[in-house]
């Protein structure tokens, strides 16, 4: 698409616009103005052009656009070259010319086909078992770094353990495509995959067990007081809690209550209180509350 | 008749001058926007960010300097104006933004609110300058597709394409 500035008419058909020959008559004297114009109707980034011009004699050729602020002389009637370092990023472009005055036409580029999508996916960890857990946003670029803005279908895929989780296919609005998905039940890696034409970014969410299902815990005195340890402690979908995550365990006997949190080693979280006396202990992580037990 | 124009003009001139340094006149709206829903605050900081970016850039492109564009933009929108300006320098070419107004839509706000797509309907008074030579002054009505993406400190412009129509 392209506009003429100064301009009496366009062509609706062809839809190249035209500046028209003219003459500025101002007390009495008249001053022949540039004569034409013209743009490619339509014109793609990293591709170079030509503008053409009528007209005879020499004249300054400004070309402006984004990352471009150009000046050289031409020969009217001539074409003019712009070569493809000039027309690197979609948008506006203006060609002037100026003789004793001057006549300009306005382009427009368009991004070219992707060569690299902006794929945003959160979150890096996730729960497993949430619905909406997992939202990712695809942008598809071309290789000069411009938004590709007419539709384009856009392939998303989960998958987890080598099983598709999910897969869809939507098309890009205004550059964007995007989705919002539900973990799976398993724990482990999950590979969320966008594919644009031949073009595919992948990131890694790591799903990991949800809150606890329940907490058992057991116990024994020793040497110096009582060992208490969970059983392994699983999600609802029986997932081992991963290490670190913390248990509190409360130990309430005749002198008041103490606490003391114990990170999850391989399933299993072990605390040792001091105590001589009968003792009740109970277990807690996240929100879930663990058995009491009492050892006297 | 002429003497009169000529007048008007020389009145008109220094005010037009003033214009470079007035603030951009934006206005937001963003009832339709999706999936997130575009908070208050959230709103008057990309409002405050998009007009102190749009200032930034007239000043970049009126005086021939890199500076102002440090900081309001990045990525492909901070790459293609260096270029310009740098191209400006080299040719002693000038542009001037004058009388800004941007009328924006938020289009999309990502889920976990890490971009921003906004359609900018963008009305200015562009002036194109060869040295002291005045190549275009015209009224100009331009259509913007912007990314933005919060920064530590404030939301920056990535992407700022202009389209022919949305």
């Amino acid at each position: 698409m392209s506009w003429s500035i100064n301009t009496a008419w366009r062509d609706s058909k062809s839809g190249l616009t035209y500046a028209a020959a003219s003459l500025i008559c101002l007390a009495g004297i008249c001053t022949a103005q540039v004569g034409e114009v013209r743009a490619p109707s339509a014109a793609v980034a990293g591709n170079s052009i030509s503008l053409s011009t009528t007209g005879s004699g020499s004249a300054t050729f400004y070309f402006i656009g984004p990352g471009v602020s150009g000046k050289r002389g031409v020969k009217l009637g001539e074409d003019i070259q712009i070569p493809a370092k000039e027309l690197r990023y979609a948008g506006s472009y203006l060609g002037i010319i100026c003789e004793d005055s001057c006549q300009s036409v306005e382009f427009f580029v368009n991004a070219s086909s992707p060569s690299r999508l902006a794929f945003l996916v959160h979150p890096s960890r996730a729960p497993v078992a949430e619905s909406d857990a997992i939202s990712g946003v695809v942008l598809p670029f071309d290789s000069n770094g411009n938004l590709i803005l007419s539709p384009t279908p856009t392939d998303f895929e989960l998958t987890a353990a080598g099983a598709t989780v999910m897969s869809r296919r939507d098309s890009t609005q205004d550059g964007i495509a995007w989705f919002r998905a539900n973990s799976g039940r398993s724990a482990g890696a999950l590979q969320v995959s966008a594919s644009v034409n031949a073009v595919q970014s992948r990131r890694i969410v790591q799903q990991v067990a949800s809150d606890p299902c329940n907490l058992r815990i057991s116990g024994q005195r020793a040497a110096k007081g009582i060992i208490v340890e969970t059983a392994p402690v699983r999600d609802c979908a029986g997932n081992p809690l991963p290490d670190g995550t913390i248990v509190t365990f409360t130990a309430r006997d005749g002198e008041g209550k103490s606490t003391v949190d114990a990170p999850i080693k391989k399933g299993i979280a072990r605390a040792e209180i001091s105590a001589a006396g009968p003792i009740v202990v109970s277990a807690a992580s996240g929100v879930v509350m663990g058995n009491d037990l009492r050892i006297q | 008749m002429i003497g009169i124009a000529v007048s008007a003009i020389a009145l008109l001139a220094p005010c037009y001058a003033a214009d470079t340094d007035q603030a951009p006149n934006v206005t937001l709206e963003s009832a339709k926007v999706g999936p997130r829903a575009l908070e208050p605050l959230t709103e008057r900081s990309v409002l405050r960010d998009y007009s102190f970016a749009w200032a930034s850039l007239a000043r970049a492109l009126d005086s021939n300097s890199v500076e102002p564009l440090d900081g309001p933009f990045a990525g492909s929108a901070a790459e293609w104006l260096r270029d310009t300006v740098a191209d400006q320098r080299r040719n002693g070419l000038s542009a001037r933004y004058l009388n800004q107004t941007h009328r924006l839509e938020a289009v999309f706000y990502a889920p976990e609110g890490d971009l921003i797509e906004l359609h900018d309907t963008a009305d200015y008074d562009l002036q194109l300058r060869d040295g002291d030579k005045n190549i275009y002054n015209r009224h100009v009505t331009r259509h913007y597709v912007v990314l933005m993406t919060p920064s530590a400190d404030r939301w920056v412009v990535r992407q700022l394409q202009a389209v022919p129509q949305f």
